[in-house]
């Protein structure tokens, strides 16, 4: 009885206000090897060597095992430690076994995994990255439309943190070819509502005529938003609207290991997988404490 | 740029219904900075506080008592990934931007669709309240203390800076003031700094703690000065280029006894020249606290005749249960007076606004019972203050709390706090005459037993009040009526906004993890 009186207890650590008694962090395993790139060097030829067979080439599955990297994005969970966790203990009731070797070789496989998985930042590709922005601006013209810390266009995507949201992979398929995007299983379900990435040419004409063209940025079926090549904003209810198009294919070139010399495409790409801000230590709920 | 109409042909067009208006919710011209700074238009809410007074009044008088019965939900906004959203929406030019640490998204204010999203790695939960756009940028905090200026129309990153000297910036909505972004947190201790709204470039730092040849260092009586953590936003008078903020509690925060003295500039509000980061004065409400009564409610800034003068006014509704109105000009003190009837740790205010402190009320190990309970008479969020009827609207809770702590020896002793278990905690939306102090309407939020959510008052005489449990209602601002309401489904801890779009007033409010957009039906 004296317990359930107590309706409403606050313990509380440090900090003031609705934030006190937020829930805690996750378990306390941490590889040791993240940012090494001799281990992951050495975790790649573990990974040949122990897990290829079942899991695939490049960890993107085999013939009896499910791909471990896939996808176009950078996987959100999975963490270092969970894959520590599943190598070493193995998965009950399936053929994944626990693997005997030492913590310090699993861990640089889940190293190697890591690099694969994760952003561009994490795995950059080698080149001339001052070169590479050079190109960007010059010969590449990657600046008429996209943005970079501010200079450049407004009508394809920023790609002021690219190499912090997308694989190295995932940047040279952009600029090599023409499907390079990786949809989810038809019957995936999504996590959430997704942003257009398209950036696909839209044609607008208002009800008193006048024409506004540019990029969209998203549409549903009531409404579509979009820059404009006046580089500004608009968004349109499309019922008020004379007539609007737009065209589903992207204004991207995917030929530029063709236009641009072997070296420039190369120190291009070191640039672009280098583009970006690494992601931050997670607190807890992954934020700041103590507010 | 080379036009796209060049690049590719006009293909398929699609043609949909009557041509008879022109297309809404371009987005416009921008303000320039100055009109920016001083007087944002009234169809955008820029900043946590609507205005830079934080009065979280809107000149819009679409929706007005005489027809909020009529309102209705327009759309809803799902921000997937979080918990329980404390942001104020912030709308410019007919883009609502919706913020977290780590994350922007930006939707189409008149229907809810996405814009763009900016999300920074790792994908956090945390807390905040909001962000703040500001001419052509929006700005966001991330989860390792970076400030981010990104490009109101994609969401690009327009500069990304570490803030300076190691402080770690919280979750309180940015503040843009005198072309600067004013930020502010907890850790190593309570500080606020500037950074250039156009660079990032860092400008300076204020320290909420004293350093040794700082006359307020002998009010910690030998110990050394910790916490006064500042996790709300502020308000700007850009008149004075002042900018005023309150800060949180002492710490220790639960035993006093190893910080003899008033621990200054703790539980106090204060103003600050925008321009250097110096204290131009302050106003400490709860000297040498030991309940955690923070003084980060919102400062309302009001010029007014008071007693027969036209003067610059502070107004604000204290955690520790005073109504406190100031001369923003110097701090002085006018006026005090308690805006919940349960209050028991002071029996009044002296003439300089000083507590009167009752004794008996320090925490113990058996536990100590005070009114209000260190939750707060209120709490961090926004009262609003109307200028047509010269009301202070603010969410108040009457209850009292019961304070323990481990150990009576420990300096640092750990504690917590309970609801009197005889006296339920019960949540209002009370009236006061911002003048006077005196109470003229309350209303009673059934269930309610928190502070929660924050308010905003209309030209339209109404003032749009959340509640804890998921209602939201329209209340007449003159007499409190309830004029329409609706049930969100999940808990309320934000504060609303109202804008408008093409003609159209909307307001929006965070519940859980949705945002809610209502506005009256439109024309057929």
């Amino acid at each position: 009885m004296k317990a359930a009186m107590l309706i409403v207890v606050l313990l509380v650590a440090s900090a003031s206000g609705p934030l006190i008694g937020q829930r805690g962090g996750g378990a306390g395993l941490t590889n040791p090897f993240l940012g090494n790139a001799a281990a992951v060097s050495e975790g790649e030829t573990l990974y040949n060597g122990n897990c290829a067979t079942c899991h695939g080439s490049g960890a993107t599955g085999g013939e009896t095992g499910p791909a471990i990297v896939s996808g176009d994005r950078v996987e959100i969970g999975g963490s270092d430690a969970q894959m520590f966790t599943i190598v070493k203990n193995g998965v009950t009731g399936t053929t994944m076994t626990p693997q005997r070797l030492p913590d310090s070789d699993l861990w640089k496989i889940v190293t190697y995994i890591h690099a694969l998985r994760g952003p561009a930042l994490d795995n950059p590709l080698p080149g001339d990255a001052a070169h590479g922005e050079a190109v960007f601006w010059g010969k590449g013209r990657c600046g008429t439309c996209h943005m970079l810390s501010g200079k450049g266009g407004l009508t394809a995507p920023d790609l002021s943190n690219i190499a912090g949201v997308r694989k190295s992979s995932s940047i040279v398929d952009a600029l090599t070819k023409q499907q390079h995007r990786v949809y989810g299983s038809g019957g995936a379900h999504l996590k959430s509502l997704p942003p257009m990435e398209s950036y696909l040419p839209v044609f607008v004409t208002t009800a008193d005529g006048k024409t506004i063209d540019g990029v969209l940025l998203n549409e549903d079926s009531y409404s579509l938003q979009m820059i404009g090549n006046d580089q500004q904003l608009h968004m349109f209810d499309k019922s008020k609207l004379r007539k609007y198009a737009v065209e589903r294919r992207s204004l991207m070139p995917t030929d530029y290991d063709k236009r641009l010399a072997p070296d420039e495409f190369k120190d291009l790409l070191a640039f672009l997988t280098r583009q970006g801000i690494k992601p931050a230590a997670a607190g807890r709920r992954g934020g700041p404490e103590g507010q | 740029m080379t036009s796209i109409k060049h690049a590719v042909a006009r293909t398929v067009f699609v043609v949909l219904g009557v041509a008879s208006t022109t297309h809404v919710g371009t987005a416009g011209q921008a303000r320039t900075p100055d009109q920016a700074s001083t007087s944002p238009d009234p169809k955008d809410w820029v900043t946590y506080g609507g205005t830079y007074n934080s009065q979280r009044y809107s000149q819009l008088k679409q929706v007005t008592a005489a027809n909020a019965a009529r309102l209705q939900p327009k759309w809803v906004y799902h921000v997937a990934g979080t918990e329980e959203l404390e942001s104020t929406p912030i709308v410019l030019n007919g883009v609502m931007y919706i913020s977290g640490f780590n994350r922007v998204d930006a939707l189409d204010a008149r229907t809810g669709n996405i814009v763009w999203k900016y999300q920074r790695q790792p994908q956090v939960s945390t807390r905040q309240r909001g962000t703040v756009a500001y001419v052509d940028k929006v700005y966001v905090v991330t989860s390792d203390s970076h400030l981010v200026a990104l490009d109101a129309r994609t969401g690009g990153i327009r500069w990304d800076v570490k803030s300076e000297g190691g402080y770690a910036i919280a979750g309180g909505a940015p503040l843009v003031a005198d072309g600067k972004v004013i930020v502010s947190g907890n850790r190593p201790n309570g500080f606020i700094q500037a950074y250039d709204a156009a660079t990032g470039q860092y400008i300076w730092t204020w320290s909420a703690l004293p350093k040794p040849d700082d006359p307020a260092y002998a009010t910690w009586g030998g110990s050394t000065p910790a916490g006064a953590p500042i996790w709300v936003s502020g308000s700007y008078d850009p008149e004075s280029n002042l900018i005023y903020y309150g800060t949180g509690q002492p710490n220790p925060q639960w035993t006093g006894s190893g910080r003899p003295g008033d621990n200054l500039y703790s539980d106090s509000i204060v103003a600050l020249d925008v321009k250097s980061g110096a204290l131009k004065w302050h106003f400490q409400n709860t000297p040498h606290d030991t309940h955690d009564w923070d003084s980060l409610e919102a400062p309302v800034l009001v010029d007014a005749v008071f007693r027969g003068q036209p003067r610059k006014l502070l107004l604000q509704a204290n955690r520790n249960g005073f109504y406190y109105v100031l001369d923003r000009t110097n701090g002085e003190f006018l006026l005090g007076t308690p805006f919940v009837d349960q209050l028991d740790w002071a029996t009044g205010l002296d003439a300089k606004g000083r507590p009167i402190v009752a004794p008996g009320h320090e925490p113990t190990v058996k536990g100590t019972k005070t009114c209000p309970s260190t939750m707060g008479a209120t709490n961090w969020p926004p009262p609003t203050y109307s200028p047509d009827t010269r009301y202070f609207y603010v969410v108040a809770a009457e209850g009292c709390g019961v304070n323990v702590i481990t150990s009576s020896t420990t300096a640092d002793s750990e504690t917590g706090y309970y609801e009197s278990p005889h006296e339920p905690w019960q949540a209002y939306v009370r009236a006061i005459d911002a003048l006077t102090g005196k109470r003229v309407w309350e209303y009673k939020a059934v269930r309610s037993n928190h502070y929660g959510p924050g308010l905003l008052s209309t030209a339209g005489g109404i003032v749009f009040a959340p509640e804890q449990f998921g209602q939201v209602s329209v209340l007449d601002a003159r007499t409190g009526q309830s004029l329409w309401h609706f049930n969100t489904g999940d808990l309320i801890t934000a504060a609303p906004a109202t804008y408008s779009v093409d003609g159209q007033q909307y307001f929006a409010i965070a519940s859980g993890t949705n945002v809610f957009a209502f506005g009256l039906p439109e024309p057929r």
